[in-house]
């Protein structure tokens, strides 16, 4: 094993061109599925972020029963996907669009009384966060004779799912192209710089060396390759990610197991197709 | 120690090659093996060294029998063998030293006992100096002498040379079948495969195989060799 990791070091300054070609090929497949996961990425935590403000506002009657309401806030909490239902007094509420109002907030100095009703502010719990859940609260809600009107941005939910939707499916037919590409590139790399090599390999057949000892020589030399290629692959990816994150704007970057298994997937690949590509020149005798 | 019983073989796209082969070479021996291109010499060669099988009849290679041998006893038996082509077939990017290194590094061999073949070997050949020499940097009489100390640097029981001379001068030509003659006197069984005749000028009591048309239609002294028949 000691002398096939030597060989493949040997073998990487015999053939440089060939090796570099590997490397590159290894390397940029791996760069462009990284930065397209990268995307997708930071896509899902714009919409995890977007869904964080999925809210379900129950505006109340000024002349709701404080006991009613009370009991109304424990039936909608145990709800299905109901994370919180948060009471808004009518005082907090008028602060809270105070607050939003910003410099203009003087137009409310004039008021006698408030004209802000009280709410049930209702967050949803993680993966509840769709028409299909909030509506169902929001309809229980409605129903409640105490209250005046239910909102939940209907249409701004609507479009967020469709958002969702489109970037899964994109996703998952563009990721599936960009990994055959990959993988595509990658063993015709690979073929090229065995094909390169079938007189060694002849020639070791003919001086007598069996199958098993040209085969590990070739997948050490193409799991180093490989990894090499997948190394360069993490590096650029984690340099970019940093560098956009101080200089640009701060994105979501990957985790160390992202990077481990670009590292990998480039080894992996370096590993099965050599073991692919030289199957014809050992299956002959 | 190579026997051949009424063999054949051929391939799927020119059709049989060899038909009818029967004879045996023993210990020691020194064997022209002659004929026009395409009379299936190379092929003939390739049923010894396993990269072709006999399609009927039985080939035997130091008592291993082509009806019986497994695949992947077939590089063990070849590092029994010394095989060199008209072509030299030297790995371009490695050293003198290290194309005859190889022969034994992929039979796993001690580093120390390869160090000393190889360099027993390139002494043995007169090519002790070129030892850092890469091919290209070799004349064709010297690559052809790298491929010979390659072959027998496993001290192998018989070298076989597919047209050996074929890329060389006449006066290289006849350099290197003095040095196989040598090869032999030393124990080692030689056959040489040429459809150059002149290599066997004055080499009348040498035994001469002629292949025409699949056919082995001579086996004897060389000098007794008939073209008309």
């Amino acid at each position: 094993m000691l002398r096939s990791f030597k060989e493949a070091l040997l073998g990487f300054t015999r053939s440089k061109t060939m090796t570099a070609f590997a490397i590159v090929a290894t390397s940029f497949s791996l760069l462009v599925l990284g930065f397209f996961a990268l995307a997708l990425l930071n896509l899902n935590t714009l919409i995890r972020y977007l869904e964080d403000k999925v809210e379900i506002v129950v505006y109340l009657r000024d002349s709701a029963d404080a006991a009613l309401v009370g009991l109304a806030i424990e039936d909608l909490s145990r709800l299905e996907g109901v994370n919180q239902v948060r009471y808004m007094s009518k005082e907090e509420a008028l602060e809270r669009f105070r607050a939003d109002l910003g410099p203009n907030s003087d137009l409310l100095q004039d008021l006698e009384t408030n004209p802000v009703p009280a709410s049930l502010n209702i967050t949803m719990k993680v993966g509840y966060r769709d028409t299909l859940h909030v509506k169902d609260v929001a309809e229980a809600a409605g129903q409640l004779s105490f209250v005046e009107e239910v909102d939940y941005g209907r249409e701004w939910l609507r479009r967020m799912e469709i958002l969702k939707h489109v970037i899964s499916v994109v996703g998952a037919v563009s990721g599936t192209i960009l990994a055959l590409v990959a993988i595509i590139l990658i063993s015709s790399a690979i073929k090229i710089a065995i094909f390169s090599r079938r007189k060694e390999i002849f020639i070791m057949k003919i001086v007598g060396a069996t199958n098993g000892s040209i085969r590990s020589s070739f997948l050490v030399e193409g799991f180093l390759k490989g990894l090499i290629g997948g190394t360069i692959a993490a590096g650029v990816i984690y340099g970019v990610t940093e560098i956009f994150s101080k200089k640009v704007a701060p994105i979501t970057s990957f985790t160390d197991k992202y990077y481990a298994c670009t590292m990998l997937a480039g080894a992996v690949m370096g590993l099965v197709g050599s073991w692919i590509s030289l199957g014809r020149y050992l299956r002959r005798v | 120690m190579i026997i051949f019983k009424e063999v054949a073989t051929g391939y799927a796209r020119r059709g049989r090659v060899l038909e009818g082969l029967s004879f045996h070479i023993d210990k020691g021996e020194f064997v022209f093996l002659t004929g026009a291109s395409g009379s299936g010499k190379s092929t003939l060669l390739k049923l010894i060294y396993h990269e072709l099988e006999p399609l009927s009849g039985e080939v035997v290679i130091a008592n291993l029998s082509s009806l019986k041998v497994k695949k992947r006893r077939i590089p063990y038996l070849r590092r029994k063998l010394g095989i060199v082509f008209q072509d030299f077939s030297l790995l371009e990017n490695r050293t003198a030293g290290e194309n005859v290194a190889f022969a034994l590094e992929v039979t796993g061999a001690p580093r120390s006992f390869i160090r000393s073949q190889v360099s027993k070997f390139l002494n043995h050949l007169g090519l002790s100096n070129k030892a850092h020499c890469f091919p290209h940097e070799l004349s064709g009489g010297e690559q052809q002498r790298v491929a010979i100390a390659r072959a027998l640097v496993s001290e192998p029981f018989i070298l076989i040379a597919d047209e050996p001379t074929g890329n060389l001068d006449p006066s290289i030509s006849e350099e290197i079948v003095r040095l196989m003659i040598r090869i032999n006197t030393m124990g080692t069984a030689v056959m040489v495969a040429t459809h150059d005749y002149s290599l066997l000028k004055g080499r009348d009591n040498f035994r001469r195989l002629h292949l025409a048309n699949g056919r082995l239609i001579y086996d004897g002294p060389s000098g007794n060799f008939n073209p008309q028949i």
